[in-house]
């Protein structure tokens, strides 16, 4: 549902952020000015600090509390610490209230298939934070592959390392896990959105080399699929903090006619600064993460392409994802292969 | 005092070591034997050497037997000359089996000689110089370390890497190089897991996912391809708990040589090159050469080449069973 204005006649989608734990809702919030047609309406924390701190530098209000923001919204950005997923997804669902909800997108099945579920009965859309899927470097292999550019797939061997993200996400109560509950998904995703085939089985080698803590830094993860492609992914968390970048996403196709390599984040300038004393990369590519968001809005509106090559991960998509990583958990512990 | 070198074997291996034996003042290279023998007259002609009609006529003739043959008939060659009381480097990997590769170890014992399965890759500067830098602690203790090693197919004598049986496919014949690299840079492997294109029957279009598991809790993501038509490159990333090392041979080639075509076809001839002054062939006899004068063990043992074909027999077995492997 959205507020006609009755002046000009134009939609405006309702947009409410509920919780700014994690760090990329910052850029959903930097999005939303940037798209016509939504606003950012307010942001709700039970981290109230954070709500005025981060409200203020957005220039939106901040709400007392998550029930008083999805009163005054169409759709909500669930950006809490993984645990909380399903709590809030509940919360809007109950209050009628569409859910864009970040990855993973729960740190159980049980909690994934409840928030599925009660969106479908509230009649609310369920969608999961994937941004991935909208970069155009993405678009593109995904269209290579379809038009047979590599023939058919054999193999893929792929990464999403990264930087160890510190704070809840190392705090298991709040993460689900490490590494591997964190960077499984993406990659996952983006390989059952690009072949059309689902994951049959994972193994995982998991062990804490970097930081040597109770979590799991460094994640080898091998995925094999119904259509007999098998892909390995590597969710570690192993850019030192001496390194010039946050990470990763890389994928490498091999191909019966060809291989096909992409990395996501190719796109950047090395910067050599004599105050930061240190090189670092700028990325000048797109951000696809208000593509996501614009995604998110027109869905809402329900005024989204149906045709488009790409289009927003749903609850499903997510829970698909989610199953991967947790399968990764069970694999590390038998030393062998789990099947899904 | 020199010593007397004979190679068995006058394919591809058998010729680049032809050319290094050849710069050895106190080498003095007697002869080749080949199956084939046009091949062996081949080599015997543009190395000034002779072309021996029998393999036990070349051994009796030597001080030194060079194992160059397929990957099959390493075994055979190597405890003749053993048991003929020679020193022998044999070419990778040591062996096809390791049942053979025992009976290998068991004959260089007896016979109080030398056997140095031919691990180069020790001696190319850049893998050299990675291994020493992280076992200086460059990035502190390893946790995650990336390779990847491959490009299109290679052509053998008779096509014999695309026969399984023979070369192990990708598994054995190429990253024997990684396995045995990432062993005397880790230490030994606990367990491997990988998928493989293929686990016998005869094949070119091999590749290679396998993850590795070391005994220090280490890991590994070997990479390995005869797919890949963009070309041969090697790569290698070490992830530890004080930094991170990379290597990739597409960004560090210093000479780049792109001819104009005159005529209407379009891309250039592009020839890419990472010279350095000491050819790693010859800096792996050198050195097995250098411990036979002084009377030491090469740096590379047989326990070496039987461990590294063991990880290549171990990504095959867990390929074929889809399981985990145990070392």
């Amino acid at each position: 549902m959205s507020r006609k204005n009755e002046k000009d006649k134009t939609l405006s989608v309702r947009i409410g952020i509920l919780s700014f734990a994690h760090m990329h809702a910052a850029s959903y919030a930097g999005s939303l000015p940037h798209i016509p047609g939504a606003t950012l309406v307010g942001i709700a924390d039970e981290d109230r600090d954070r709500a005025t701190r981060m409200a203020t530098q957005f220039g939106t209000t901040a709400y007392p509390s998550y029930e008083a923001l999805l009163a005054d919204v169409d759709a909500v950005v669930i950006c809490s610490e993984n645990v909380h997923h399903r709590r809030l997804t509940e919360l809007a669902a109950k209050a009628q209230k569409h859910v864009l909800c970040e990855k993973p997108l729960a740190t159980t099945l049980e909690d994934a298939d409840a928030m599925i579920a009660i969106c479908a009965e509230n009649g609310v859309k369920l969608f999961t934070a994937f941004p991935c899927r909208f970069h155009p470097a993405y678009k593109r292999l995904k269209a290579a592959t379809q038009e047979g550019a590599i023939g058919q797939i054999i193999g893929a061997n792929t990464t999403n390392q990264g930087q160890c993200p510190g704070g809840w996400f190392i705090d298991k109560k709040m993460s689900g896990g490490g590494a591997a509950i964190d960077h499984t998904v993406h990659v996952t995703d983006l390989l059952r959105d690009m072949m059309g085939a689902e994951p049959v089985e994972v193994y995982a080698e998991l062990t804490n080399g970097m930081a040597h803590s109770d979590y799991d830094d460094c994640a080898l993860i091998t995925i094999t699929f119904d259509n007999g492609v098998f892909a390995t992914l590597d969710a570690s968390w192993s850019r030192p903090k001496s390194f010039w970048t946050w990470g990763n996403v890389k994928i490498a196709l091999t191909g019966t006619e060809g291989v096909a390599s992409m990395d996501m984040f190719a796109q950047n300038h090395v910067v050599f600064s004599d105050v930061a004393e240190r090189p670092s990369l700028h990325n000048w590519g797109d951000n696809m993460d208000l593509e996501m968001i614009q995604a998110f809005v027109d869905a809402v509106a329900g005024t989204q392409d149906l045709n488009a090559p790409v289009s927003l991960a749903t609850g499903e998509d997510g829970r698909a994802a989610a199953r991967v990583a947790l399968a990764a958990y069970r694999a590390a512990e038998t030393g062998q292969p789990v099947t899904l | 005092m020199g010593f007397r070198v004979g190679i068995i074997g006058a394919g591809t291996m058998g010729q680049v070591h032809s050319r290094a034996w050849r710069r050895m003042p106190d080498i003095e290279l007697i002869g080749v034997y080949d199956i084939d023998a046009t091949r062996a007259s081949r080599i015997a002609a543009d190395s000034g050497v002779t072309a021996f009609s029998s393999f036990e006529e070349l051994v009796n003739t030597v001080d030194i037997v060079d194992v160059c043959v397929p990957t099959p008939f390493h075994a055979e060659y190597a405890i003749f000359a053993l048991e003929a009381d020679k020193d022998v480097v044999c070419e990778k990997p040591m062996g096809r089996t390791l049942e053979e590769c025992d009976r290998m170890i068991a004959a260089a014992e007896a016979s109080g000689k030398t056997l140095m399965p031919a691990q180069v890759l020790r001696f190319f500067p850049e893998f050299q110089s990675t291994h020493d830098l992280i076992r200086k602690g460059a990035i502190g203790a390893p946790a995650v370390v990336r390779t990847h090693r491959g490009g299109g197919f290679p052509r053998g004598v008779n096509n014999w890497f695309a026969d399984f049986a023979q070369s192990g496919g990708v598994s054995l014949d190429i990253l024997i190089h990684d396995f045995d690299w990432l062993r005397w840079t880790l230490g030994d492997v606990e367990r491997v897991y990988a998928k493989t294109r293929h686990t016998d029957g005869i094949h070119e279009d091999d590749y290679v996912l396998a993850t590795l598991r070391f005994k220090s809790g280490a890991i590994a993501h070997v990479e390995g391809t005869w797919m890949d038509a963009a070309g041969y490159y090697t790569s290698i990333e070490a992830a530890g708990d004080n930094g991170l090392i990379h290597y990739d041979s597409r960004e560090t080639a210093p000479l780049r040589v792109a001819r104009r075509r005159h005529d209407s076809s379009s891309g250039a001839g592009i020839h890419s090159e990472s010279p350095v002054s000491a050819d790693p062939y010859y800096l792996e006899l050198r050195h097995f050469v250098d411990c036979l004068t002084v009377g030491v063990a090469p740096m590379i043992t047989p326990e070496d080449g039987r461990a590294a074909v063991a990880i290549g027999l171990a990504a095959l077995e867990s390929s074929r069973i889809a399981k985990s492997v145990s070392l």
